[in-house]
């Protein structure tokens, strides 16, 4: 589209006509790159011949310059015989269009001048002293565009505050700046926006669309996950105005920084939010290798707007990207400790870390030091312990923990299995929990105490005795989802013997720890995949379970709803009293900790027994606050892993080690520096990179005018499209990392331009000479980003709770919608203030997201997203109408219009026009709206109850103040002013 | 850019469910105008269907010889099994039609009908697991993110119908109400234009989201209030002079059409009591795979030019003896009227329906094998499909299996084979059906996929 209308534009020359002077990045590079380089091209693997066209030494191989009639490249693609001419017929290729061919060989004419690829080579200001309209208004004079009028100051205020804050200015906003005749009126309204907080929201948004934040995983099962974190950490960095450079390191390599703060730390959530599956069966390493394709294909384009994805297969075809350069970019993002393909279902996946918020912190340490206190109480009379223990008369009775002691069963003699009942001993699979018994076995083979179906791979924990080993299983299911583990020694037949399991409710082996007569075995781990909850319906039973019997004997189960710790297993197995054991001259360390604990635990006197009970307390208290604190996922690096080409992209076709590197067409890592993820963000930022300025600039530019100067915002490669205003961008580049990369000097800058100020009306001349408004000869006139639709409608009706930041929420959502595709529960509505609160704080389910969000385009949140896209549809206008969210909106709007907009239908009507459209109302506006209003009214007061009926949308209070049908009508106003074209657009 | 690519990024065009007209949008002269693809998520069995493997009986519970299996990857979830028994259908099978094809006893209404079918036994895909499989048939690709079927269709040949969406999905669970998720993005736009996505027909409340008018608001209120904003919005278009806003008023005038065309779709009380008997008592129940059918035809009839139904549960991992008869009970009649109900319309010549799943299930039994009781696990290297009408030959049975129904053995169609061959069948070059997206045409059969001419008639 764009070369199109360049070159109509341009009204490029055929042979014949005025020539214009030819730029090889502009004019030519296209033409090569999209007809030539796919088999002329980068891509070694598919180069169909030895001859390159994207290098100019090979190139020029095939053109004699100055001389077009005995240059090879001329007579292929000028060629009538089919078997010759090129791109080839046989392929299945169109001949060159003969613009191209005129193109191509008026370039061989002039001697066949090259370029490096534009945006490779690092941005220069060409003019200093310039700023955004020197450049525009060139590019206006030379094309003979004559640029609009100023917008009006209301109209400027209103395109100015939703572009900085999505959010529409207020009616004293707009009087206080329509009354302001300051010379720096409008720059005072800048500095007041950006600063607000609803601008770090916005630009929020912005970002969360690149990183594919949500609050599920995706894929298949789409279970829970909790970044809001990492969410909220954005917000603060675009309020701190964080220079991009830092928001950059800390995103990439935050926890890699000396003495990462949390804050630091939780950046790094950047690179945990791509999807992540959960579906039975899959392979594991297949989906690791996609999360880490992910992180390089997202880093790629959101801070170099490079595609890289093509070069998981193959050298790319168009761009100097080989191979090899993905999987060592791939190299590093490859190093999370333990990172699994297969992820937790209904939480954070690990690595994850506790991110407190400020005032959460400070409680933890408020808890934290209460809890320090108590126990340096206690501590403090170790002394008056000893001294009470050694004073102590043990008595002659037998212990054992009783705290969390759920299960003390004995048997007389084990001769059939014994059911104890479905309310024993029920965890899930994040409880701790500790099983003992005392056994002799007749057989190798037999089931101790299990709460598992009645069959050997069923659901349930147990601990059995399997080849004479002891055993423990914890299966959600047998194939893929549970722990198994066993001793590595068997016991003995026909003696008793003390077994004991203790799980620490963490989900993997490494929580598990068997004993045999009060000692730790070493184990086998036979299998290791984290848990799903174990919902069985099964009782709990002694000799019995898991379709396996028992034969011999079994005596003292005994159960606690927590692991017990080593020490309180040791004392276990002993059978002697406390007075028995006291009276020892010798003790065991398993009957010292007998001794202690008890007295510990019963036996204290009240004085020692109080601190105890303090310290416990504290310790409680401390935990379970610490447990309402939410997690992120973050990054961490541990060894490096190795990483390999993968053939075809595929996990398991391994080719040559490769080792972390950046591509070779761009700047080298700084000498001396690791090669690891740190330096690598640094690298992006680094003054040399040609890339990443520059792309930022683009982005930002695209957020307030639609489009990019290079238009493609996600590639910046030989396909991507030629800039409007090269010079513009490049200067823009060079200022923002002049101004320490501050985001902030670069929206003022550009909302600051006489081009961002214009008028958007639009002229037939000008509609036709440059229909998307490249050139700037008037302001933007876009449809409002999804979110920004339905926070605006809440902002003007007065429902908006303006609070920054926390967990998502779940506002308004028609009824099913999840169960129609996955079942389960469904979605629940928040109620109360969770209804109201800004879009970006909406729960994303990526695998269903919120319909009124899709409808007006918004990214699905699946992959990482950088281009803005606007549609007009019918189902939009079906959303406005008939959405909950709306209606309940345009009710409230009336509510405000009849209370705060004066006494009449006009004064009313002009109110109306303001809150929502920051403007007095036209001429002709308020006849219309009114006429409309009329006939409402007739109709409401007629049908009183359809008026009711009408006003009852949402869960907020109908204002009594207001006669039912009157208020019905202006409802109906509301809503028709929420639904204007001019409302959802930034004019 | 091609004229397509123009044509999807302008906002001239008024209504956005209409954008091309004429025959300039086809590679070469369509068979189908439409297509009604019945998915059958989860992966119905091949071996319980349209795979019969007679010999199977006598090599009950014997091991899957290493020389069939060929090391080839398992799921996690049969991967760890110690032992792989080959089971048998454990339903009968027996022969219909002009050229005796076996069809299973558990479809006997798919079996009348088999003369006007395209059977389809050697389907092979490259994924193992749900989501990556039904994104692979319904996309081209494993990974997310690229538009499905449904949309490049659109994308190629717009919508015939005025007041309706030119791709529609209508979703039936199992009976049990369960089965494996779907998600929005099999019905996706990817990075088409989301003008292109498919909208969901609902069965509860109303069938397209917010289309209709809260209570106490009428018909001649809704109209009363779409003449006030369209003065508004013409006053603002006069001032500012931005298609756009023509746009805008065309497409609140499209909603206004849809929530009446909308409600008469779904309307049934004019269909005679014969086509409930045809298609079956669920025909009147919305959320059945029945009604979803019946309304499959009334789209057609409408000029929808891409109808997607998925029923859901075929994932038989255990219990397939129970599962399997309860699903092709709630399939077999509907898909089978549907088929008739299209002919004697006259609109099966121009209709291509499509019966499949995202890929098959193995030969050997996933769990506890008992007398009564089995289960299969995900099996991609063969698995059946049907397809009717819309230009595919009808009566055939085309591909061939090793006779444990794993590995196909001859005429194999890969899933871009037969997604180019569903695109030729509409008068579109799988290869030329492009979309240029960050410096890249993509396709929806990637670089693969052939037409296969045996399947054409």
């Amino acid at each position: 589209m764009q070369r199109l209308l360049l070159v109509s534009l341009l009204a490029f020359p055929l042979a014949g006509q005025e020539q214009l002077p030819l730029e090889f990045n502009r004019d030519i590079r296209p033409i090569l790159s999209d007809r030539c380089f796919a088999c002329h091209g980068p891509d070694a693997g598919n180069r169909k011949s030895s001859l390159r066209l994207d290098s100019e030494a090979e190139a020029k191989r095939a053109i004699v310059p100055g001389q077009p009639d005995k240059s090879p490249i001329i007579q292929r693609i000028t060629s009538t015989n089919k078997v010759l001419r090129m791109p080839p017929q046989y392929a299945g290729h169109d001949r060159l269009p003969d613009r191209d061919i005129a193109i191509l060989r008026q370039w061989v004419a002039a001697g066949a001048p090259w370029q490096n690829h534009w945006a490779f080579v690092p941005p220069k200001r060409s003019a200093v002293a310039a700023n955004i309209d020197t450049f525009i208004d060139a590019k206006l004079a030379k094309e003979g565009l004559k640029p609009n009028i100023p917008a009006s100051k209301h109209t400027l205020l209103r395109r100015v505050t939703l572009d900085l804050t999505g959010l529409p200015p207020t009616p004293d906003e707009v009087k206080a700046f329509l009354a302001d005749s300051s010379p720096d009126a409008y720059a005072k309204v800048v500095d007041r926006l950006l600063a607000s907080p609803a601008h770090a929201e916005r630009q929020a948004v912005r970002w969360l669309d690149y990183a594919r934040y949500s609050d599920t995983n995706g894929y298949q099962s789409d279970g829970v996950r909790d970044m809001s974190r990492w969410r909220d950490w954005v917000i603060d960095a675009f309020a701190r105005n964080q220079p991009f450079d830092q928001f950059t390191i800390e995103q990439l390599a935050g926890d890699m920084l000396p003495k990462a703060t949390l804050a630091q730390r939780i950046a790094t959530g950047f690179h945990r939010n791509h999807r992540t599956s959960a579906e039975g069966g899959i392979v594991d390493e297949e989906f690791r290798v996609e999360y880490v394709a992910d992180r390089v294909e997202t880093t790629s384009n959101v801070w170099l707007g490079l595609t890289v994805g093509c070069t998981r297969c193959h050298d790319h075809k168009y761009d100097p990207i080989k191979q090899r350069e993905f999987y060592q970019l791939f190299a590093f993002f490859n190093n999370i400790p333990d990172e699994r393909g297969f992820v937790y279902n209904f939480g954070n996946e690990k690595p994850f870390i506790k991110a407190p918020t400020p005032p959460q912190e400070a409680e933890i340490a408020r808890l934290a030091a209460l809890r320090d206190a108590a126990a340096a109480r206690w501590q403090a009379e170790a002394k008056a312990f000893d001294k009470a223990l050694r004073k102590w008369k043990a008595p002659a009775v037998d212990w054992i923990p009783q705290d969390g002691l759920v299960v003390n069963q004995s048997l007389a003699k084990f001769t059939e299995p014994v059911d104890l009942g479905k309310d024993v001993a029920r965890f899930n699979h994040r409880d701790p929990f500790t099983l003992s018994a005392w056994i002799n076995p007749d057989q190798p083979k037999g089931a101790i105490v299990t709460r598992v179906d009645n069959h050997w791979e069923g659901t349930g924990y147990g601990l059995y005795l399997v080849d004479q080993k002891l055993r423990f299983h914890y299966t959600f299911r047998w194939s893929d989802l549970g722990v198994r583990v066993e001793t590595k020694s068997p016991l003995k037949l026909k003696e008793w013997q003390h077994v004991a399991v203790t799980y620490d409710g963490g989900m993997y082996a490494k929580g598990i720890h068997l004993y045999v007569d009060g000692v730790e075995q070493p184990m086998n781990v036979i299998f290791d995949q984290n848990l799903w909850p174990v919902e069985n319906k099964v009782p709990f039973r002694i000799g019995a379970g898991a379709g396996l019997g028992y034969q011999g004997g079994i005596d003292q189960v005994r159960v606690w709803s927590r692991a017990l710790t080593p020490d309180e297993v040791s004392t276990l197995p002993l059978r002697e009293n406390l007075a028995t054991l006291a009276k020892r001259k010798q003790r065991s360390p398993a009957e010292q900790a007998k001794l202690n604990l008890a007295f510990k635990e019963q036996y204290l006197p009240p004085a020692l027994a109080a601190l105890r009970d303090a310290r416990r307390e504290a310790e409680e208290v401390y935990d379970k606050y610490l447990a309402t604190v939410p997690t992120v996922m973050v990054m961490e690096e541990g060894p490096q892993k190795d990483a390999f080409i993968l053939n075809r992209g595929a996990y398991d076709q391994r080719g040559a080690k490769v080792e972390p590197a950046v591509p070779s067409f761009l700047p080298a890592l700084p000498t001396g520096v690791p090669a690891n993820r740190l330096s690598l963000a640094r690298w992006i930022v680094s003054r040399d990179n040609p890339l990443t300025a520059r792309v930022q600039v683009n982005r930002l530019w695209q957020s307030f005018f639609g489009t990019g100067i290079v238009k493609t915002v996600d590639d910046f490669g030989s396909q991507g499209e030629w800039p409007s205003h090269m010079e513009l961008l490049d200067w823009l580049a060079v200022e923002f990392m002049d101004s320490g990369w501050d985001l902030r000097h670069m929206e003022k800058l550009i909302v600051t331009s006489r081009a961002y100020q214009r008028a958007s009306t639009i002229s037939p001349d000008l509609l036709s000479k440059d229909p998307d408004n490249r050139l700037l000869a008037r302001g933007p006139r876009l449809r409002l980003a999804a979110p920004f639709i339905r926070d605006q409608a809440l902002a003007v009706s007065g429902l908006l709770v303006p609070k920054v930041g926390g967990p998502s929420v779940k506002p308004y959502q028609p009824e099913g919608l999840w169960q129609e595709l996955a079942g389960g529960a469904g979605y629940k509505p928040d109620k109360g203030e969770g209804l109201y609160r800004r879009s970006l704080y909406t729960y994303w389910r990526r695998t269903i997201a919120p319909p009124s969000m899709i409808n007006f385009d918004a990214a699905t949140r699946e992959v990482c997203s950088v281009r803005e896209s606007r549609t007009n549809t019918p189902l939009q206008a079906l959303n406005l109408m008939n959405d909950v969210a709306y209606l309940e909106a345009s009710r409230k709007l009336a509510e405000r219009v009849l209370r705060e907009g004066g006494a009449t239908d006009a004064e009313r009507m002009n109110h109306a026009v303001l809150v929502v459209l920051g403007r007095n109302a036209k001429p002709g506006e308020v006849e219309t709206l009114g006429k409309a209003l009329r006939q409402f009214r007739a109709r409401y007061e007629t049908n009183p109850l359809s008026a009711k009926a009408y006003l009852s949308q949402g869960d907020s209070a109908v204002d009594p103040a207001f006669p039912t049908p009157e208020l019905a009508a202006w409802s109906t106003i509301g809503s028709l002013l929420l639904n204007l074209d001019e409302t959802i657009t930034k004019d | 850019m091609t004229r397509r690519q123009f044509l999807a990024s302008s906002t001239a065009g008024l209504a956005a469910f209409h954008h091309l007209e004429g025959k300039e949008a086809y590679h070469h002269t369509p068979k189908a105008k439409r297509v009604i693809y019945l998915f059958q998520s989860g992966g119905p069995s091949q071996l319980e269907t349209f795979d019969y493997k007679p010999k199977l009986k006598d090599i009950y519970k014997s091991e899957l010889p290493d020389s069939i299996r060929r090391g080839q990857r398992l799921t996690g979830m049969s991967g760890q099994q110690a032992s792989f028994p080959v089971v048998p259908s454990k339903f009968g099978f027996s022969q219909h039609g002009k050229n005796g094809t076996w069809v299973s006893d558990l479809l006997p209404h798919t079996a009348k009908i088999i003369d006007d079918l395209t059977v389809v036994r050697s389907l092979h895909t490259e994924a193992i697991n749900h989501d990556p499989a039904v994104t692979f048939l319904q996309t081209g690709s494993q990974i997310a993110g690229r538009p499905s079927i449904g949309s490049w269709v659109s994308y190629g040949l717009g919508s015939e119908s005025k007041d309706l969406p030119g791709f529609i999905v209508l979703i039936s669970p199992g009976a049990g109400g369960g089965g494996q998720p779907l998600y929005d993005r099999l019905w996706g736009a990817g990075f088409l234009p989301s003008r292109y996505q498919g909208v969901k027909f609902r069965s509860v409340g109303s069938p397209v989201l917010y289309l209709q008018d809260p209570e106490g608001f009428s018909r001649e209120d809704r109209r009363a209030y779409l003449d006030t904003l369209a003065a508004l919005n013409q006053k603002n278009l006069e001032d500012s002079g931005d298609p756009e806003i023509s746009t805008r008023i065309a497409q609140y005038e499209m909603a206004f059409a849809m929530q009446a065309s909308v409600p008469e779709l779904t309307d049934l009380s004019k269909e005679p009591q014969s086509t409930f008997d045809l298609y079956g008592p669920d025909a009147r129940k919305p959320g059945t795979f029945g009604y979803n059918c019946l309304m499959a035809r009334r789209l057609a009839e409408r000029g929808v030019r891409f109808i997607q139904l998925y029923h859901r549960d075929w994932d038989h991992h255990g219990g397939l003896p129970k599962g399997m008869p309860t699903r092709c009970r709630e399939t077999d009649q509907p898909a089978a009227a549907l088929v008739q109900d299209l002919k004697q319309r006259g609109m099966l010549d121009d209709t291509l329906v499509v019966w499949g799943g995202e890929f098959g299930r193995t030969v050997y039994c996933q769990g506890q094998l008992t007398d009564g009781d089995y289960g299969r696990d995900h099996h991609p290297r063969c698995f059946s499909m049907w397809m009717a009408g819309g230009g595919a030959k009808p009566g055939i049975v085309y591909g061939e299996t090793d006779e444990y129904s794993y590995n196909v053995v001859k005429d194999p169609v890969h899933v871009h084979d037969f997604q180019a061959t569903l695109l030729h069948l509409l008068g579109l070059d799988h290869t030329k059906l492009t979309y240029r997206f960050q410096g890249r045409y993509f396709r929806l059969t990637d670089v693969h996929g052939n037409v296969v001419k045996p399947l054409l008639a």
